[in-house]
C-alpha cells in the first residue's frame, strides 16, 4: 500500500470509538423497528384473511339472495373485487420483501430490486384496473337504488363511490410513480457501476 | 446459530465490530444527521434479518458489507428527492476545534461522487483488497482496480483539498 493510500485510509479512519451504551441503544432500535415492522406486515396479512373469510362469503351470500339480478350482479362483481384486491396486496408485499436488499452482491442485488420495482409498478398502475368491480359494483346498486327506492340516496352513494374510485386512482398512480422513480434511480446505478471502468 | 439468543448474542457482536465502518459509510451516502441514523438502523435492521440464514460461506466482513452497500443504495434511491433540497455534509461542525479537516474534506469528497464510484472508494477505504471489493460489488477484481487507480487520483490531498 502506497503512502498515500496509507493516509487517505487513516484519515477515514480516525473517527472517535463509540460508547457501549451508544451501541446497546442502537441494537435495541434495531430490534424495535424489526418488531414493529413484522407486526404491521401480519396486521395487513390478518386483514386480508378477514375479509376472505368473512366479507367475501357475506357479498357471495348477497349475489346468490339478492331482490333483483342488478343487485346479485353487482354483489358479485364485488366479492370478485374484493378477491383481487387481497390477492394483490398480498402479491405486492411478496415482491416489497423480495425486493429488499439482503447480503446478495451489489450487482445481483440492484437487478433484483430492479426487476421488482417493476412488478410492484406495473401492479400499482393497474390498481384501478384490477379493483374496478367493487366500484362498479356498488354503481349497480346506485342504479338499482335509483329505478326502485330513493334518487337521493343512490346519488349520494354514486357520488361517495366516484370519490372513492377517484381517490385510490389517484393514490395508486402517486405509488407507482414514486416506485417508477426509485427504479429509474437503481437502473441508473446500475449501468453505472456495470459500466466501463 | 440454532437458537434465538445465540443469534441475537451474534448480532451484538456484529454491531461492536461494525458500528464505526457503517457510521462512516452513512456518513457518505447521508446528509442529515436523521437520515444517517435512519439509514444505519436500516443497515443493522437488514443485518439482523439476514442473519439467520448466514452460514459463514463469505466472510463476515464481506457479507455484512455488502448488506451495508445494498441497503445504502436503495435507501438513497427512496430519499433522492428529499435530499436533492439538502444542504450539504455539515456532521462535524459541532465537533468544533476536534474537527479533523482532512477527514471532513475526503467525506465531502466521497459524498459528491456518483454512487458506483463512491461503493468502490468507500469500501477500498475501509480496507477491502480488489478482490474483496469483487466480492461484495458482483464486479471484476481487474475492473475494480482500474476504477480504483482512477478514483484514488481524484482524492489525493490536493484534490480533495480543493
Amino acid at each position: 500500500m502506497s503512502d498515500d493510500a496509507s493516509t487517505l485510509r487513516a484519515a477515514w479512519m480516525s473517527e472517535a470509538a463509540p460508547s457501549k451504551d451508544d451501541i446497546r441503544k442502537a441494537a435495541g432500535r434495531v430490534l424495535d423497528k424489526d418488531r414493529v415492522d413484522r407486526l404491521r406486515e401480519r396486521r395487513l396479512r390478518i386483514a386480508g384473511v378477514v375479509a376472505l373469510v368473512f366479507f367475501v362469503p357475506v357479498l357471495l351470500w348477497a349475489a346468490a339472495h339478492g331482490v333483483a339480478p342488478l343487485v346479485r350482479g353487482a354483489y358479485a362483481l364485488m366479492a370478485a373485487g374484493c378477491v383481487a384486491a387481497v390477492v394483490a396486496e398480498w402479491v405486492y408485499l411478496g415482491w416489497s420483501k423480495r425486493a429488499l436488499p439482503g447480503p446478495d452482491d451489489t450487482l445481483s442485488q440492484l437487478q433484483r430490486t430492479v426487476f421488482m420495482l417493476d412488478c410492484q409498478q406495473w401492479l400499482a398502475r393497474t390498481a384501478a384496473l384490477w379493483s374496478s368491480p367493487v366500484f362498479a359494483g356498488v354503481v349497480m346498486i346506485c342504479v338499482w337504488l335509483y329505478r326502485e327506492r330513493t334518487a337521493a340516496g343512490a346519488v349520494t352513494l354514486g357520488a361517495v363511490n366516484i370519490a372513492a374510485w377517484i381517490g385510490s386512482g389517484v393514490f395508486t398512480r402517486r405509488a407507482a410513480a414514486a416506485l417508477g422513480r426509485r427504479r429509474r434511480h437503481l437502473e441508473d446505478v446500475l449501468a453505472e457501476l456495470d459500466g466501463p471502468s | 446459530m440454532t437458537t434465538a439468543q445465540d443469534h441475537t448474542t451474534r448480532f451484538a457482536e456484529l454491531m461492536v465490530e461494525f458500528e464505526r465502518p457503517m457510521r462512516r459509510l452513512c456518513g457518505a451516502y447521508a446528509t442529515r444527521g436523521v437520515d444517517r441514523d435512519d439509514l444505519f438502523q436500516e443497515i443493522f435492521l437488514a443485518v439482523w434479518r439476514a442473519l439467520p440464514a448466514f452460514r459463514g460461506e463469505a466472510s463476515t466482513r464481506t457479507w455484512v458489507y455488502r448488506i451495508a452497500h445494498n441497503v445504502a443504495l436503495t435507501w438513497q434511491a427512496r430519499q433522492r428527492r428529499r435530499d436533492a433540497t439538502e444542504s450539504p455534509l455539515t456532521e462535524d461542525t459541532s465537533r468544533g476545534a476536534e474537527i479533523d479537516v482532512r477527514r471532513l474534506e475526503l467525506k465531502r469528497a466521497v459524498a459528491r461522487m456518483p454512487p458506483g464510484d463512491r461503493t468502490l472508494i468507500l469500501l477500498w477505504l475501509e480496507g477491502l483488497s480488489a478482490a474483496e471489493i469483487a466480492d461484495v460489488t458482483g464486479i471484476k477484481a481487474a475492473t475494480v482496480a482500474v476504477r480504483l487507480s482512477r478514483i484514488r487520483r481524484a482524492l489525493q490531498p490536493h484534490e480533495v483539498m480543493s
